[in-house]
């Protein structure tokens, strides 16, 4: 019932702004996002599909000049401010922790364990994650052309090297993409273990780098991550996380320990932007 | 920081302070400027405690005249030690801005367990043969024999401390349990004897509730604490069930046969005595005769308990002739002993009122009320004469003499109660003879009477105005403060339905159905696929979430649920459950994630916390109504019915409420905090329980959270935990300020912000 009203005055608001600005529909949904994030790609959706929300969408309405009503426009500013936030946080970490190095030698663990099944992300987590990899591996070549990815994917418990460390783009993005499927749980100390034995032998002029995509929430080791953190931290292997899901202790304070960052993607628009943080990041470096 | 409160200068040792915090010490200053009791709720979190100390310290320091003490009670040891510790931080601080004139004395006083450093006397395993052992070591009259005999043991410390004698002071400062047991380890004097001492010449003491509660107790400790002293109770919502226990009395059969075991003891010492040393029951029985408040002439390390609340009066009478004679006082409570064996044999249950019970006792052993009241002091005072050090074996006499003094002394708001059994269990029998008391203002009343200003103060006092009633006092101030946050940090929900949309509740009728537990079960297997790290989960009853985690192995839910996290149960047994909790926070530390089932009312819903990614979310399985069969329940239900004219619905309803408001505040333990709660019953969704969970709770239970089911409480949970994992800055920069620095409090007057608060 709830649903029906909302959809009624959405309707309503953007005849309204299409009249005003020709941008209504944009600026509707915008406006949708405000109080659930969720909601960005509401529009297409079924009504029996999308989000419980209760927000009071005729609340965020306003008079203009003219007496129309227009929704208020305050997205924008959030997203702005989310951005510079993060940047803030993400320079001061690199400011006081990390030496430029020239050439990088980054792993990317790409967490295939059941909860990269789930369907919050459209069509599943795995695939949005597939994807974003995709367009973060030639980014990543662009910014730094002498430096190599390796790939690992965690899936049973399991760590697996899917690709060693190398410069072609087209064989990660090609051997990632063919080996796309879930299942069982997932073990953050058996893929560092892993990266570590790969990382060590890197010549110390090389930066090592451990950037993991983690659907789960939780890790089940064969023994103490603690111990595995500290192995990582001493080799200097700065590693970071993005998570899918939700805030994971372990996690952060891998990241705290390493030097890394660590941060939860909100939707699929955040996930991307995090990607793209973490490319200018490789531009500050170099 | 530095600021005014109208007329009082407040150090604050931080440098910002929370709005709340400001409001809170706005009312509590209004409160002692009247001299009047007052009742304060504020959400766990938001630094109570802090707000609390620094006040009333500032207080007394800006007007030495009017105050001359804090007394602050906690409810265990840990947090004792913790108020300490924020207290040496303000004491610090207030010495950096005024120099010596800031000179204090706080201390904490806890038992001789947590005091003592004698390593023979401190190894003992619990508190009562720790009490013996010391006593066996410093009673008067083993350390006479001692000077005639050195092979007699004595404690060296308390030697030491006596030797000291007047000068055994303790400088200025603050002292925590460690720090007294650090002083009296350089000083070679013993930290409980000398933190009774210096109780009486402290500006702060923080001690437990016991102290000031517990008629048998409070005598001896605050007895010589000034009427302008502030009373602390933190913590305070259970103190209703503190102030009960501290007046009822329960008897079995084992009390009884230690009881009898006792008394054959006694008449052997009295022989021996009469046979060595007839003067000492010669000189006691002198002493009777001149009247109990004349028997001061102990030594101050013997007086270790004090007689229960009896009114003035009876103090200054003489004791009865009939039991002057200890031969005649043993007989007589050897007939005592055997009148309640012989009302435990009943069959039935029996419910009787003070009165009608020492009638019957009057007619049939012949011992009257007046005699009942004085067996408490009476015994103690023969224990003494018999040089009786080890009292940890005489508890049991002791027992049935409070019973007798507590019976003889009261004459309303007591009922006795005798079951032949347990009603859950009827085929075993266990007969126990309890004296309960039902008016929890009895104990509290003298503390009322005897202090100028009594704070209450906790995280849930909801509803506010029920407290004073159940007290029966008149509070000058009571308020209900909100927390102001940068974020809305804390997710209620009150979830009605399972996934398939049928009804979840507790209730009597529905809680066996398989339905309803395959719904919770599923709630929960839902919910540890999207919560990261620890779960709570609180169940009525230990037998209820006996049943409801066998079915789920049974249908294999457990199974499923242990697939996304361990598992860990509370159970009654303490060193079990302390495993249990030392290993959920390591599967929690380690990224494995663990669920801890524990029953509210239970030791883990009211003392441990579950912060951070220790409990990020907590459910609330059912409403925790008391055990409504209970005799004691229903009696005590009738007496607030009758006397302060509170329904029974409304008390349970209250009582229910406050446990699921304490279990669920568990998770959250400060603003950078935070958790979700769920409230799985479908009765939470009525607006006479849900309007009696504290306010702070309320002002985040949105209307649209209030009738969920299982499925779009996942929902809401995902994208709560979404939310709440982007980095956020503490300040709140624009709208809502929470955090206010020395400037802002300049620039707004006291009653503007008020304004901008609420």
């Amino acid at each position: 019932m709830f649903d029906w009203q909302e959809e009624a005055i959405a309707i309503g608001t953007m005849n309204h702004t299409e009249h005003n600005n020709g941008k209504g529909k944009r600026l509707n949904r915008e406006d949708n996002e405000e109080d659930d994030d969720e909601e960005e790609d509401e529009r297409d959706l079924e009504a029996w599909e999308r989000a419980y929300a209760d927000e009071r969408s005729w609340e965020s309405l306003q008079e203009d000049e003219s007496g129309l009503l227009r929704p208020i426009d305050n997205k924008t500013l959030h997203h702005a401010q989310y951005r510079r936030r993060l940047r803030a946080l993400s320079s001061t970490a690199t400011a006081a922790r990390i030496q430029k190095g020239l050439i990088r030698y980054l792993f990317l663990v790409i967490d295939l364990s059941r909860a990269a099944g789930e369907m919050d992300f459209r069509p599943s987590r795995m695939v949005v994650v597939a994807k974003q990899v995709e367009a973060f591996i030639r980014e990543f070549f662009d910014q730094n052309p002498l430096s190599q990815i390796g790939l690992v994917t965690i899936k049973d418990g399991i760590a697996q090297c899917l690709t060693d460390l190398g410069g072609s783009p087209e064989s990660h993005i090609k051997a990632l993409l063919g080996k796309l499927d879930c299942s069982g749980d997932s073990s953050i100390q058996n893929a560092l273990d892993l990266v570590h034995d790969y990382l060590n032998q890197i010549p110390s002029y090389g930066h090592r780098e451990v950037l993991i995509l983690y659907s789960a929430l939780t890790t089940c080791d064969p023994g103490d991550i603690m111990e595995t953190i500290q192995k990582c931290k001493k080799s200097k292997i700065r590693c970071s996380i993005i998570g899918l899901s939700a805030e994971v202790f372990i996690c952060r304070h891998l990241c705290q320990e390493t030097g890394g960052s660590y941060s939860v993607a909100l939707d699929e628009v955040r996930l991307a932007n995090e990607w793209i943080l973490k490319a200018e990041l490789c531009l500050h470096i170099n | 920081m530095k600021f005014q409160i109208e007329d009082v200068t407040v150090y604050f040792p931080y440098d910002h302070i929370y709005p709340e915090q400001h409001a809170y010490m706005v009312e509590l200053k209004r409160a002692l400027d009247a001299k009047g009791h007052c009742l304060l709720e504020m959400p766990t979190g938001t630094g109570k405690t802090i707000a609390l100390l620094s006040l009333i310290t500032s207080y007394a320091l800006s007007k030495p005249s009017s105050l001359v003490k804090l007394l602050y009670c906690t409810r265990t040891v840990h947090e004792m030690e913790k108020t300490l510790g924020e207290l040496k931080l303000l004491h610090r601080y207030q010495r950096l801005h005024l120099g010596d004139a800031a000179r204090t004395l706080a201390l904490g006083l806890s038992s001789r367990k947590n005091l003592c450093i004698n390593p023979a006397v401190v190894s003992a395993e619990n508190r009562d043969s720790v009490d013996a052992g010391c006593r066996k070591l410093t009673a008067s009259w083993v350390r006479a024999l001692a000077v005639e005999n050195p092979n007699i043991p004595t404690c060296q410390f308390y030697e030491d401390y006596e030797k000291a004698a007047s000068d055994a002071v303790l400088p200025p400062g603050v002292y925590t349990l460690q720090d007294l047991r650090a002083f009296g380890k350089e000083k070679g004097w013993c930290p409980y004897f000398l933190a009774r001492h210096m109780v009486q010449f402290a500006n702060v003491v923080v001690y437990s509730y016991q102290y000031l509660l517990d008629p048998k107790v409070a005598g001896i400790i605050s007895k010589e604490m000034q009427r302008e002293s502030v009373v602390v109770f933190d913590e305070a919502h259970n103190i209703d069930n503190v102030c009960i226990e501290a007046l009822s009395v329960s008897v079995r059969r084992q009390t009884l046969e230690g009881a009898t075991r006792n008394l054959n003891k006694m008449t052997q010492e009295i022989q021996r005595f009469k046979n060595t040393d007839a003067g000492r029951l010669r000189a006691e029985y002198n002493r009777l005769v001149d009247g109990l408040a004349q028997r001061g002439n102990l030594p101050i390390g013997d007086t270790w308990l004090s007689n229960p609340v009896l009114p003035d009066d009876i103090l200054k009478q003489a004791v009865p002739g009939h039991i002057r004679k200890a031969e005649s006082f043993v007989s007589l409570l050897r007939r005592l002993v055997q009148y309640l064996k012989g009302r435990l044999e009943t069959e039935n249950v029996e419910k009787e009122g003070p009165v009608a019970f020492v009638g019957s006792i009057n007619a049939q052993v012949g011992i009257d009320q007046k005699t009942l009241r004085f067996c408490y002091d009476r015994l103690h005072s023969l224990m003494l004469t018999l040089e009786i050090t080890d009292t940890d074996e005489f508890l049991h006499i002791q027992t049935i003499c409070d019973f007798a003094t507590l019976v003889g002394t009261y004459t309303r708001g007591f009922s006795i109660i005798i079951e032949p059994f347990d009603e859950r269990m009827p085929h075993i029998p266990d007969p126990v003879l309890q004296l309960s008391c039902h008016d929890a203002s009895l104990a509290i009343k003298p503390v009322f009477e005897r202090f100028q200003s009594v704070v209450i103060t906790s995280g849930t006092l909801s509803p506010i105005d029920l407290y004073p009633r159940l007290l029966n006092f008149n509070p000058v101030v009571s308020r209900s403060f909100t927390m102001s946050l940068t974020r809305d940090c804390i997710c209620p929900m009150v979830l009605t339905r399972g996934s398939d949309q049928l009804p979840v509740s507790t209730k009597f009728d529905l809680r066996s159905d398989p339905g309803v537990e395959r719904n919770y079960g599923r709630l929960l297997l839902e919910m540890v696929s999207v919560v990261p790290d620890g779960i709570v989960c609180f169940f009525v009853s230990y037998s209820y979430m006996d049943g409801i985690v066998n079915s789920w192995n049974e249908t294999g839910i457990l199974k499923e649920i242990m697939q996304h996290k361990l598992v860990f149960i509370e159970t009654q047994d303490v060193v079990e459950t302390t495993l249990a909790l030392d290993n959920y926070r390591k599967a929690c530390d380690c990224g494995r994630g663990a669920v801890f089932f524990s029953v509210a009312r239970g030791k883990v819903a009211e003392g441990i916390d579950f912060d951070r990614h220790y409990g990020r979310l907590v459910i609330m399985f059912g409403v925790p109504f008391q055990y409504t069969l209970s005799r004691i329940l229903l009696a005590r239900l009738e007496y607030l019915r009758e006397t302060f004219q509170i329904k029974e619905g409304d008390f349970l309803t209250f009582d229910a409420l406050r446990q699921a408001a304490q279990c669920v505040g568990r998770v959250i333990r400060s603003k950078a905090d935070y958790g979700m709660m769920i409230f799985a019953d479908k009765r939470y969704s009525r607006h006479d329980k849900r309007s009696k969970l504290p306010g702070w709770i309320l002002s985040h239970l949105r209307d649209a959270h209030l009738n969920l089911s299982t499925d779009m409480a996942v929902h809401i949970a995902r994208e709560f935990l979404r939310k709440m994992a982007q980095p956020y800055d503490k300040t709140g920069g624009s709208g809502k300020k929470t955090l206010l620095s020395q400037e802002d409090l300049e620039k707004v007057g006291n009653g503007s912000l008020g304004e901008m608060l609420f």
